[in-house]
């Protein structure tokens, strides 16, 4: 009987195994994306992917030499990140919680309040080159120094941008409730104050965080995008710019390398704090 | 008269009138102050009349053209190459979605990137790319498709995996074949998410090439644009612009949805049988619908 098990009991192939088996799952899942990255700026330092994409390395510098370039200029770049992360960071904050109490309004004006966020929302579909502009005319007056009123108008910008996104979703975690809770606070007899706090509210943070995941790259995104069309010359994507004008190209990809990194490392950060903080509702 | 009010504040079309005069209210409000206080009210806020004015009005701005000749011109160039881009990044999108749920190993080598690409900001690469390909229309078009593609290759990807296991067994039992599987289910399933991701692609594109427009001179909509505001050309055909884009951004995610609501079966039918009956509209079309809005924010999926 043992014997006629075992003839039946072959031996599975070696991708079989490595398919079945959890543990080379989870090195796959790191080892695949790390090899494809090493592939990619293996190609990128040795300049095949120049050859592929028909450029040069005068436009398109290799790893080593942007990162070497970096080391130089840091002052310069540090100075240029703050200013952005400034603009990105400020919007995103007042726009988040002008969105969550516009939210809360409509929640409260449950007929009126849907229509006033489809408006809301439209906001978010406006070109942001359009709004760039608009902007800096209207904060003409602010104030008389230059980098402070183009920074104001910058961060309307994204003020702008963030609100609208946070306002379609908060909305949605404040009237999307599970089924019968309200009938529950209804049968405890809760004022409408302590349903807000009790229930509402709680079931509005993970949507919070939907808005967040959305909104911190487009924060950034736009603060980069709107800097194009300030007054004053300062910021990540207006140095971007400017570089790539004088065809000072390899300065310009640093920019871009720090760009890209902090559009990563905020989102990495932002899914911390959503881990600790919904951590407590679970 | 009370019962007929609360009627019409249920209605959605109502709730955007309203809300849109109380934004026109406002906006007419500030433009008055603008101008008895400021020096150059056109410049801040103009009357939206007499915006309006000025694209009915025959007068010439530049070239013997009027601005609304010149704006639609501009646009033209700017929303063809967005329109190509977009539809390219779509499909390119949609392959790479069916390519990861064909293989597991491409979908493990390469999803890590595609939330990276989300991170990016894309848009500050718009001058790098402009150097690279050297010519603004196919920069244009390079930049509205990366765009578009990341949001809809993720969402498509997760309408892939929304597939119910049911629906495998239930496959399994009848015997089908992969390429069964994946006309009957998998496609048909990963068509609402393909939708939601156009929608979300659609507006990022026409801000993408209007972007690109500013880096160069080539009349685009962003090079008159630029143009305008520093008083080449009439500063109304600036506002033209600006309302013209944010119209073209709003409008392209509500054409998307009618889009949608076409090669949707069932909903054309029931939308017929709704005009003709009336009240007997079918269950179908209303269960799409809530299908849809479930799905309405995207990026959740990430």
């Amino acid at each position: 009987m043992e014997e006629r098990m075992r003839k039946y009991k072959r031996r599975k192939s070696i991708l079989r195994r490595l398919s079945e088996s959890p543990k080379a799952q989870k090195v796959e899942t790191v080892m695949l994306p790390v090899a494809f990255g090493i592939l990619v700026v293996a190609l990128w330092q040795g300049k095949i992917l120049h050859r592929l994409f028909h450029t040069d390395t005068f436009v398109l510098p290799v790893p080593t030499k942007i990162f070497g370039i970096m080391g130089g200029i840091t002052d310069k770049v540090i100075g240029n990140t703050i200013d952005t992360l400034l603009v990105a960071g400020i919007g995103l904050l007042l726009g988040s919680i002008i969105g969550y109490l516009v939210a809360v309004i409509a929640s409260f004006l449950p007929n009126m309040g849907k229509g006033g966020l489809t408006i809301v929302g439209a906001f978010a579909s406006i070109p942001i080159a359009a709004l760039a502009p608009v902007m800096n005319n209207w904060t003409k007056d602010v104030s008389t120094e230059a980098s402070f009123r183009s920074m104001i108008s910058k961060i309307l910008v994204v003020l702008l941008i963030a609100a609208a996104n946070m306002g379609l979703n908060a909305y949605r975690g404040l009237t999307e409730l599970k089924p019968y809770a309200l009938d529950l606070m209804a049968t405890y007899a809760a004022s409408k104050r302590r349903i807000f706090v009790k229930l509402q509210l709680p079931n509005s943070l993970p949507y919070v965080f939907i808005a967040l995941k959305v909104s911190v790259p487009a924060s950034i995104m736009t603060a980069i995008v709107s800097e194009y069309f300030a007054e004053y010359i300062t910021g990540i994507g207006r140095q971007i710019r400017e570089n790539i004008v004088l065809a000072q190209y390899s300065i310009a990809w640093v920019y871009i390398t720090v760009a890209c990194m902090i559009g990563i490392v905020s989102y990495a950060l932002l899914m911390v704090i959503q881990s600790l903080v919904l951590k407590r509702y679970r | 008269m009370k019962s007929t009010l609360q009627w019409l504040a249920r209605q959605t079309w109502f709730q955007v009138l309203f809300w849109t005069l109380v934004l026109i209210g406002a906006w007419e409000a500030g433009a008055t102050l603008v101008e008895m206080t400021k020096r150059m009210p056109a410049n801040i806020m103009p009357h939206l009349y007499q915006i309006l004015q000025a694209a009915f009005s025959g007068q010439e701005v530049s070239g013997g053209m009027t601005a609304t000749q010149v704006v639609l011109k501009a646009s033209a160039a700017t929303l063809g190459r967005a329109f190509l881009g977009f539809l390219l990044g779509a499909l390119a999108g949609y392959m790479l979605a069916f390519l990861m749920k064909l293989s597991g190993v491409i979908e493990k080598m390469i999803f890590p990137y595609l939330m990276l690409i989300q991170l990016i900001p894309v848009l500050g690469l718009a001058p790098i790319i402009l150097a690279i390909t050297g010519n603004i229309n196919s920069s244009r078009l390079v930049i509205a498709a990366i765009l578009s593609f990341y949001p809809v290759a993720t969402n498509t990807l997760a309408g892939f995996k929304s597939v119910e296991k049911d629906k495998y067994d239930l496959m399994a039992t009848y015997a089908a074949k992969k390429r069964n599987m994946f006309l009957k289910v998998l496609i048909p399933q990963s068509i609402p998410y393909f939708f939601t991701g156009l929608k979300v692609a659609a507006p990022m594109a026409v801000t993408a090439s209007i972007l690109v427009d500013t880096l160069q001179g080539d009349g685009g909509l962003g090079c008159i644009l630029s143009q305008a505001l520093k008083h080449a050309m009439s500063i109304y055909v600036f506002w033209l612009i600006v309302f013209f884009s944010a119209f073209v951004g709003i409008f392209s995610s509500i054409l998307i949805h009618w889009v949608e609501l076409l090669v949707t079966p069932g909903v054309v039918v029931n939308l017929l049988r709704k005009l003709s009956i009336g009240k007997e509209a079918g269950a179908y079309g209303r269960k799409n619908e809530k299908v849809q809005k479930k799905k309405k924010y995207p990026s959740s999926v990430v």
